[in-house]
């Protein structure tokens, strides 16, 4: 018995102390508040639920991102990754985004997914900079690497902020080398593109304790763009 | 000159779609053919309307690809590229059609597949409508040309942002009640204009118009099926007569016009339909406006002469353009939120006045609704065709 | 290098135009001489397009519709970072777009 602990000992990767994404809330076009919080490792089950359909979608890339962001929350859910951690959207405790990273060390940050489970709101815009917020007012790090695994992706990443190339510097992702958001053009991109208000009302902050999976059939009309705003 | 009318109508709803373009045109064109239930009585014409095939689904020849697929030998057939107004042109070629005896009935179909490509390249092709000298090669886009119609309408008119998101608002409203429409999502002033967060939601796409006041890309296709007053009234059918279409075109690179905040091709073309149908603006029920920018409805609705120049805004702040009001426009959700799939565009406005006109409108009819008009609006205004439609008892 | 941008004026009437068009707006005319688009004038109107097309990776380009002293009018990249309608501004020829390797030029306007 002591030996599996000792083995799990090792395989599990030693954990950095990482301060807290406190949550936020946010307005949304359609007039709709929706929560921004970091989850936890009893919550990743839920999660997975939401991302498995979604490995067979090919439009936009889902397929890539999903299976991906399913084996990431997996082995964060398992202690597979060192310093990882996810953030989700909800919008009446229904989830609409999930985003996730980890910190390579105290001074780099690594973004790995965004996908949106609600289209059509910005959501995405909206968890991926709060996952920049995370890292760099939270995390206090010095710089962010980034990669796009789809067109919208890209044209949201490294367009809107914009980001620099970093070639020399391979993303873990394993694709295309690392893109990197800097403090400098965090600050300077931060009015445009990150919002939300602290602290979250507890009634709130209460409604998005549980999250609750809109219906799988929703998820897919939704992602395949027959709801919601195409572009 | 024969009378001419609309028995049958039919689209698909607007939106992404994984069927080709002969495929989603095939399905608006069968609907309106069985609405139409023309017994014996044969299609002779096609046409239709649009923009892209070429360039964004890679094929050619598509009326006689469409014949194939409906089975319609040996009908007459062609296709109509008039940029974002081909429907409304494939429309009057069907009418002139019908009207000077060369056909008895007509089918029209308008479909664009633009999702077939990213929005990077459906952007591009859009913008190759603009000069290519003049305006294309400095990155001009269609969005870029209502930026700069937009800011100048609000230096000198009053309009502000509110009233553009009012636009929106009320439309993607509109939409909601329409199971066509390519977008089902309610907006509201806080989360598109007042809220902190308004900037996050609604980015600038062209200064100053915002994501929301810009039409989205779209797939989709709608079909209208016209014959004589005679067959219409030997079938039985409710009598959707083209009171009158209007035309007109404008130079080509914006700048050039001595006005650039007067749209004159909506202006004559309006004025044409009117004139051919005998009644004039004011005895308009319902309009189906070419919103494709929040701007547009607000600039056409004066042009075309239901409000004076300069107060189309307060119309639509006053709620006369808003279902319920005096003279609604767009309750279909406009291109802004039913979606323009630019070829489809103006036949889906005809279709849903159609339906405005036989009372089958649903949520979204129109009390009463007995003269109709529709403005399709091609390149940024240099090519605008307009078309009164009414009811007979 | 030298580049240019060219209108043209009708040999028959005088009449300029931009961009040329085959047959002169005013007097019907076919013959015509290139005519330079340069010199002052003030912005009419103007843009900040974030929608871009392809040969683009920008964030956005500033665009505006310029009213020359001579009356002409002509659209091109607005290169002044506090832009404003009336404001007075001069013809300069700059790379406008880059298509396929190609440098394609154009006009830029700048504060005067
Ligand atoms: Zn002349």
């Amino acid at each position: 018995m002591s030996n599996v602990d000792e083995l799990e000992a090792l395989l599990r990767p030693p954990a950095m102390e990482m301060p807290p994404y406190p949550p936020k809330v946010i307005t949304l076009a359609s007039g709709e508040q929706m929560v921004v919080r970091q989850i936890d490792r009893d919550e990743v089950p839920t999660l997975l639920k939401a991302i498995a359909p979604l490995i067979w979608v090919e439009r936009d890339f889902y397929d890539v991102v999903a299976a991906r962001l399913f084996g990431e929350l997996l082995a964060y859910k398992r202690y597979r990754v060192r310093d990882e951690y996810c953030l989700v959207g909800l919008i009446d405790g229904v989830l609409a985004g999930i985003v996730n990273g980890r910190a390579v060390n105290g001074d780099v940050g690594m973004s790995y997914h965004t996908i949106t489970i609600r289209r059509g709101l910005r959501v995405g815009s909206h968890m991926f900079a709060a996952k920049m917020e995370y890292h760099m007012e939270y995390l206090n790090q010095k710089e962010v690497l980034i990669v796009a695994e789809s067109p919208i992706g890209f044209r949201r990443w490294m367009i809107e902020y914009p980001l620099q190339k970093k070639y020399e510097v391979q993303h873990e992702l394993g694709g295309v080398p690392s893109w990197t958001l800097t403090r400098d053009t965090y600050f300077k991109a931060k009015p445009r593109l990150v919002s939300g208000r602290r602290p979250v009302p507890p009634e709130l902050l209460e409604r998005a304790k549980t999250i609750t999976l809109p219906g799988e059939e929703t998820v897919k009309a939704q992602v395949l763009g027959e709801k919601g705003e195409g572009a | 000159m024969r009378e001419v009318a609309i028995i049958g109508a039919g689209m698909t709803k607007f939106g992404r779609s994984d069927l080709s373009l002969i495929e989603i045109m095939s399905e608006a064109a069968i609907r309106a053919l069985e609405d139409a239930a023309l017994g014996d009585q044969k299609v002779d014409s096609v046409y239709v309307a649009n923009m892209g095939a070429a360039r964004l689904n890679r094929q050619t020849a598509i009326a006689s690809a469409l014949v194939d697929q409906l089975n319609l030998f040996p009908a007459m057939a062609e296709a109509v590229e008039n940029g974002p107004a081909s429907g409304a042109s494939a429309f009057k070629n069907g009418f002139q059609a019908i009207a000077s005896g060369m056909a008895d009935v007509v089918l029209v179909t308008g479909g664009e597949r633009m999702r077939e490509v990213n929005n990077l390249e459906a952007t591009d092709f859009v913008a190759s409508m603009s000069h290519p000298q003049a305006e294309y090669i400095y990155g001009v886009t269609l969005p870029a040309l209502a930026g700069m119609f937009t800011r100048l309408y609000m230096d000198r008119y009053g309009v502000t942002a509110k009233h553009l998101a009012l636009v929106a608002i009320k439309n993607h409203a509109n939409a909601l009640k329409n199971p066509y429409a390519h977008i089902h999502q309610a907006i509201t002033i806080e989360g598109i204009l007042t809220a902190p967060e308004a900037v996050v939601n609604n980015p600038y796409i062209a200064d100053p118009l915002r994501l929301y006041d810009c039409c989205p890309v779209s797939d989709g296709a709608a079909a209208l099926v016209l014959t004589t007053r005679e067959i219409a009234e030997k079938l039985g059918k409710p009598i959707v007569k083209v009171g009158g279409i209007g035309q007109a075109t404008d130079t080509h690179a914006v700048h050039e016009r001595p006005d650039p905040t007067e749209l004159t091709a909506v202006k004559i073309a309006a004025q044409k339909a009117f004139q051919m149908a005998g009644i004039g603006p004011q005895d308009i029920d319902v309009a189906e406006l070419h919103d494709a920018f929040t701007i547009l409805e607000i600039a056409e609705s004066e042009e075309a002469g239901f409000f004076p120049k300069g107060e189309g805004h307060n119309a639509l702040e006053q709620g006369v353009t808003s279902l319920g009001g005096k003279l609604p426009i767009n309750p279909s959700g406009g291109l802004k939120a039913k979606g323009h799939p630019v070829g489809a565009t103006g036949v889906a406005q005809l279709v849903e006045l159609t339906w405005q006109l036989r009372g089958a409108a649903g949520d979204r009819q129109v009390e009463g609704a007995k003269n109709a008009f529709a403005c399709n609006f091609g390149g940024f205004g240099n090519n605008v065709v307009t078309t009164v439609l009414m009811r007979e008892e | 290098m030298e580049e240019k941008v060219y209108g043209v004026q009708c040999k028959t009437c005088g009449k300029e135009t931009y961009p040329a068009h085959a047959v002169c707006p005013n007097c019907g005319g076919h013959d015509f001489e290139p005519l330079e688009i340069t010199g002052e004038g003030k912005v009419l109107t103007y843009t900040d397009v974030y929608a871009l097309p392809l040969d683009y990776a920008l964030r956005y380009l500033r665009l505006a519709i310029v009213e020359l002293d001579s009356g002409l009018r002509a659209t091109g990249q607005l290169v002044d970072d506090d832009p404003k309608i009336g404001k007075r501004v001069r013809t300069t020829v700059g790379v406008v777009r880059e298509t396929g390797g190609r440098k394609i030029y154009g006009l830029q306007f700048v504060p005067v």
